[in-house]
């Protein structure tokens, strides 16, 4: 099975251009059965391919190749013709993101049939979610980062138009725009690195890669260089700190959006970027470090910003954010395996939060907390599914978040006990504002009657992947870690020479037990404050807090630095803009003209003035002269006038010819000429 | 078979035919116009059969002597560094054509000059003898001076006659040039390929000199910084096919020249003016893009944005590294497709609603999606997407480069982040967010507008999943062009 693997991105692929192109929109299109098919076969196959790897039956990793276009490159000062392949690259980290990939999408879809009914680009919306599905998968087979890369830019793409899908309103435009530009600024760091590494490499193909960075070819300044390039783009993508604003307002779209994209499968793309470069952060402890304190930074603000939220869906966007900075952090803190487990967990029981989420928006028309309430015996399914996907997020021991979270912060806590303080306060924040998610939207007393009166289960398409999620939400973690099957397959494969860095300590066996006692703490405080009819409790502390409050409202003012970041820019723009209009353009350009056109007027001057004007006296010279001459003889007798100018002429030939040789010859020549003019003279009129 | 002079002069032929039909029979006159410029588009895709992609010689050459006193030739061919330009002027005059089928005004005077101007620039990329390139390169001049002059916008004079002087001046001294390599030349040749090998003898000074003045007469046309102003201007006021070929042909005519004349022709006058270019590069890349954000006409805006992708062209020059060079061809090609798709386009709102400004549209992917849509892949494939033709090209330019200019190359990238923003700002001020009732009566592209964009916009898909066939095409040339280099 493994030898057509290349089709799992392709055959949603083709169904996405089947579906935007084949057939006209309708409510009562059959096109997104073709969507949900393809995912459903891809969803086959990878749990093939994930069941294999987990029995023993495929041998991992398995990689193949294709000729993809040849350009130019030079090698050591002689060009050659470099030949881009194009391939998959199957490993255990692979194998476990198809499943993921697969199956939330599969689900998204099935549950998409109900909650996007009705909606004027139905059919549209599902060519989308295949386009999604198709690069996301992409990126996780290419065995080229050229390919990766691009798959990574293309999923930005229909998360773009995926948080826009509703662009008839102002805001998800906006959202929408706001995401690609922030993680556009990421992928530049990740666009260097990829430049480096070529310019390192001479190739884009992880295998190689990673073969000359266990020779150590590679400086470790260099893998630092490449490393934080890297680092910015999975920032971008996994909305890490200080590139996570976009994230909340991507909530304006869909709500199976973002569940699948924003949450389980899109956002995860950077750790999973970070996991499959993992050789080159390897090298280079600094690269590590920052992927630690960055994650770790990430999750603490990212708890606390959902602590005051009161949007459903943005307290599960910050929720996400913060468990994506436990991720990071993880793999910071050489914890590959651990990294990528509470990847896994997290797609099931996020992506069920999201769609529970999700029906109870379908069911009472708002975001806001504070108008929902005492909807657990209206909608007892989703009650139950939100109440699984709390325990599992919140790490209540059992459900699956417990596993991935204790894996992570054991491996934290042995690698910086700093860290570990860091992660186990977001920890407990997010017990807390989990189940004060909980409280406010389905016990308690109902705070807005017709919304209340308005809601209802939802139907069975979105019911049953809830029923799926949830058992995985909870059951996930505890089949993973049994025997271990999950590190088995997903590991780091040490590079020869270099060991993980120094341990600060062994994680004592208690501390689990520990961090869980102060979860179940900020449980108990969550059902002090929300758990009843009225928050007057909260309300006052948030009043007392008011500055604190303010702050975490405003998210740190990183949405403001974002602003006027755009404003500088904006301002940047004008300003070139002017230079070229009024500088290079009017005062050089134009300028020019203009002096040429002096210089031109000029030389007009001097030519009508000076020149023309001596060419005209000359000419008024001549008549006049000839004005005078008529007047002193003025006969009008031709002959006379002939007379004059022979004796003229005369006169001047003998003045300018030598005088003696010609004396005889003048004399003659003159006396001839007076009796001539003798003669016409006398003669008659 | 003198298919390259078919190539060449076969508008020109269509063009006389145009002159002698009567002024009132526009259909003819389009039809003789189409006609014309279709063959030249079918042999020229036909040469693609014919090209042979292994060798960096010149193909299907021509040579007859012109003026034999002075060694002046009539001289054609082409390798891979022309040939894909001829593809592309072939391909983008025909679109053009087709996109001016909507002209009503002094029709028959209007595809008379555009005939003249498409074998103009064809003889640019088919000579090889400097005078024959010089011929033709001014002839461009005098069409492109009456197509913005008659039919262009409010300020259509001025554009045309800046447009005229600007590049008039840059050839003046790309005349100088070509005479100071002819009388230095033993013997005397206006020859091309004779003089590519002529530069062991020549020192230094003398080509840094002659290489500026060539520099000159290129860098006006490409446009490079800060010679560039004419460019939005003219744009601006041309008519929509006018501007599709200016950016599409006319821009490459200039990073054609460089890559052909000044790269092998003065090697060390390139060697030495190499720091300079890649900082000129640099700043037609971000401060290019930065005038396009700053503007709210979208005519004008794609035409800065022209200004940052050749920008592009430029450092890929600059990396003087194969790769970069490959890049630079392959942008030359990618940026005609896309530019040529995003001025039709502009076209097109502007034929509807007679306003180009971005503030004055919003929402209107609900009431034309066809336009919409394909208005949107224009953009992301000028923002660089992958999967569409301009990321590939983009790439490689930054490769090529990266290699010599890390830092440099590292500030380009900025240029795509604000591409990105305008363009996508542009999206959603125009398409998105809600529909501005004042367009409520407007309609989709009709099938003369789809029928110019949609070879453009399948190339555009094409190239950028699969750029192989483009890239064959070019890599022996570029590898013959990067061995010169010691």
């Amino acid at each position: 099975m493994l030898q057509h693997v290349y089709l799992i991105p392709l055959i949603p692929l083709a169904a996405s251009l089947l579906i935007l192109l084949g057939a006209k929109e309708d409510p009562r299109s059959p096109m997104p059965f073709l969507g949900i098919a393809a995912t459903g076969w891809c969803l086959l196959q990878s749990i093939a391919i994930f069941y294999g790897a987990a029995t023993g039956e495929l041998s991992l990793p398995y990689g193949a190749d294709w000729n993809w276009f040849s350009f130019g490159a030079t090698a050591g000062g002689k060009p050659f013709l470099y030949d881009m392949p194009v391939g998959v690259l199957i490993d255990g980290s692979a194998a476990v993101m198809l499943v993921v990939v697969t199956l939330v999408s599969f689900l998204v879809q099935v549950y998409s049939l109900s909650y996007m009914r009705g909606d004027p680009r139905f059919k549209r919306y599902y060519a989308y979610l295949s386009f999604f599905t198709a690069s996301m998968l992409g990126l996780v087979v290419s065995s080229n980062l050229l390919v990766t890369f691009s798959c990574w830019e293309l999923v930005g793409f229909s998360s773009y138009l995926l948080i826009g899908f509703w662009f008839e309103r102002p805001e998800p435009p906006y959202a929408a725009k706001k995401a690609f530009i922030t993680t556009k600024l990421g992928d530049l760091g990740l666009y260097l690195a990829l430049m480096l590494i070529f310019c390192q490499v001479g190739s884009f193909q992880i295998p190689q890669i990673r073969e000359f960075v266990a020779r150590g070819f590679m400086p470790a300044a260099v893998a630092t260089a490449i490393g934080l390039g890297i680092l910015c783009g999975a920032a971008g993508k996994s909305a890490q700190f200080p590139l996570f604003i976009w994230l909340p307002d991507a909530m304006e779209g869909p709500t199976p959006v973002s569940a699948l994209i924003h949450a389980a499968t899109m956002v995860a793309a950077g750790i999973y970027l970070v996991a499959k470069c993992y050789f080159i952060f390897a090298i280079s402890p600094v690269a590590m470090e920052t992927v630690a304190w960055i994650g770790a930074i990430t999750a603490l603000l990212a708890a606390t910003m959902a602590v005051v939220s009161y949007d459903i869906k943005r307290v599960l966007a910050f929720s996400t954010v913060s468990q994506l900075g436990f991720m990071m952090c993880a793999l910071g803190s050489w914890g590959f395996s651990a990294g990528l487990f509470h990847l896994t967990t997290h797609a099931a029981f996020k992506a069920l939060l999201f769609l529970c989420a999700g029906s109870v928006i379908h069911a009472v028309h708002t975001n806001d907390m504070r108008q929902m309430g005492n909807l657990d015996k209206k909608m007892p399914i989703t009650f139950f599914a939100t109440l699984v996907g709390t325990f599992a997020i919140a790490g209540i021991p059992g459900f699956s978040g417990f596993f991935s979270k204790d894996m992570i912060l054991e491996r934290v806590f042995e690698h910086d006990p700093r860290l570990f303080v860091i992660l186990a306060i977001s920890a407990c924040l997010t017990a807390f504002y989990m189940f004060r998610l909980v409280f406010m939207t389905f016990l308690g007393q109902e705070r807005d009657l017709d919304r209340y009166l308005h809601a209802h289960e939802s139907p069975w398409p979105m019911t049953v992947p809830l029923f799926v999620l949830m058992a995985l939400a909870a059951f996930s973690g505890w089949l993973l870690d049994r025997g271990e099957i999950f590190t088995r397959l997903v590991n780091f494969q040490a590079l020869p020479g270099i060991a993980p860095a120094h341990e600060a300590a062994h994680a004592p066996a208690y501390l689990t037990w520990y961090v869980t006692a102060f979860v179940f703490f900020a449980i108990y405080l969550a059902f002090r404050l929300y758990g009843g009819s009225n928050f007057r409790e909260a309300e006052s502390i948030k009043r007392r807090c008011a500055p604190v409050f303010n702050l975490l409202e405003r998210r740190y003012y990183l949405d403001d630095i974002f602003l006027a970041l755009v404003g500088l820019s904006d301002r940047a723009a004008r300003l070139a803009f002017w230079i070229d209009s009024e500088v290079v353009d009017r005062f050089f350009v134009d300028g020019w003209g203009l002096l040429m056109l002096a210089l031109a007027r000029l030389c007009h001057l001097f030519d009508d003035n000076l020149i023309d004007r001596s060419v005209d006296a000359t000419g008024g010279l001549s008549v006049s002269l000839g004005g005078t001459l008529r007047w002193i003889v003025r006969r009008g007798l031709v002959q006379e006038y002939l007379l004059w100018s022979a004796a003229v002429m005369s006169v001047l030939t003998l003045l300018t010819l030598p005088a003696q040789r010609y004396c005889l010859g003048a004399s003659v020549g003159l006396g001839l000429l007076a009796i001539l003019t003798l003669l016409l003279v006398r003669r008659p009129r | 078979m003198n298919i390259l002079s078919l190539i060449t002069f076969l508008p020109l032929a269509g063009a006389l035919l145009v002159l002698g039909l009567p002024k009132e029979s526009k259909r003819a006159v389009q039809i003789v116009a189409l006609l014309s410029s279709g063959l030249t588009l079918v042999l020229s895709v036909g040469l693609y059969f014919l090209f042979d992609r292994h060798t960096s010689s010149m193909q299907f050459v021509e040579r007859l002597p012109w003026i034999p006193s002075i060694g002046v030739q009539y001289f054609l061919g082409v390798d891979g560094l022309s040939y894909p330009l001829v593809l592309l002027t072939a391909l983008m005059s025909f679109v053009s054509l087709v996109a001016s089928l909507n002209i009503v005004n002094r029709v028959k005077e209007y595809f008379f000059w555009f005939l003249i101007l498409e074998v103009g620039m064809l003889g640019v990329f088919v000579s090889l003898d400097l005078v024959l390139f010089y011929v033709f390169w001014e002839i461009t001049l005098v069409p492109m001076y009456f197509l913005i002059g008659i039919w262009g916008g409010p300020k259509k004079e001025y554009a045309a006659i800046k447009f005229f002087l600007y590049t008039l001046t840059g050839s003046v001294f790309m005349l100088l040039g070509i005479l100071a390599v002819y009388f230095k030349s033993d013997p005397h040749t206006f020859d091309l390929l004779v003089l590519l090998q002529a530069h062991p003898d020549w020192s230094a000074r003398f080509q840094i000199l002659i290489f500026l003045a060539f520099y000159l007469g290129f860098a006006v046309k490409v446009p490079a910084f800060p010679f560039h102003t004419w460019l939005p201007l003219a744009h601006v006021e041309a008519p929509t096919a006018v501007s599709v070929v200016l950016a599409a042909v006319l821009l490459k005519m200039g990073v054609y020249g460089i890559m052909r004349v000044s790269y092998g022709m003065l090697p060390l006058g390139f060697q030495w003016f190499l720091p300079f270019l890649v900082i000129i590069a640099v700043i037609n890349i971000v401060y290019g893009a930065l005038c396009a954000m700053a503007q709210t006409d979208m005519k004008k805006m794609v035409a800065y944005s022209s200004i940052n992708h050749m920008g592009y062209c430029l450092l890929g020059i600059a990396g003087l590294t194969v790769t970069g060079f490959s890049g630079a061809m392959l942008q030359m090609i990618n940026h005609g497709l896309i530019t040529g798709m995003l001025f039709i386009l502009v076209g097109v709102i502007y034929d509807r609603a007679h306003t180009r400004d971005i503030n004055a549209f919003g929402g209107l992917a609900a009431k034309v999606p066809l336009y919409a849509g394909l208005m949107s892949l224009a953009c992301f494939a000028s923002l660089g997407l992958p999967g569409l033709a301009g990321f590939v090209s983009e790439l490689l330019c930054f490769l090529g480069a990266f290699a010599r200019w890390k830092v440099y190359t590292a500030i380009s990238v900025i240029g795509i982040l604000t591409t990105a923003a305008f363009f996508l700002r542009m999206i959603e001020k125009v398409f998105l967010g809600p529909l501005n009732p004042k367009w409520d009566k407007l309609t989709d592209l009709d099938a003369r507008e789809v029928c110019a964009l949609l070879p453009l916009v399948i190339l555009t898909i094409l190239l950028g999943i699969y750029p192989k066939p483009a890239l064959d095409l070019m890599n022996a040339t570029v590898l013959h062009m990067a061995s010169l280099l010691k």
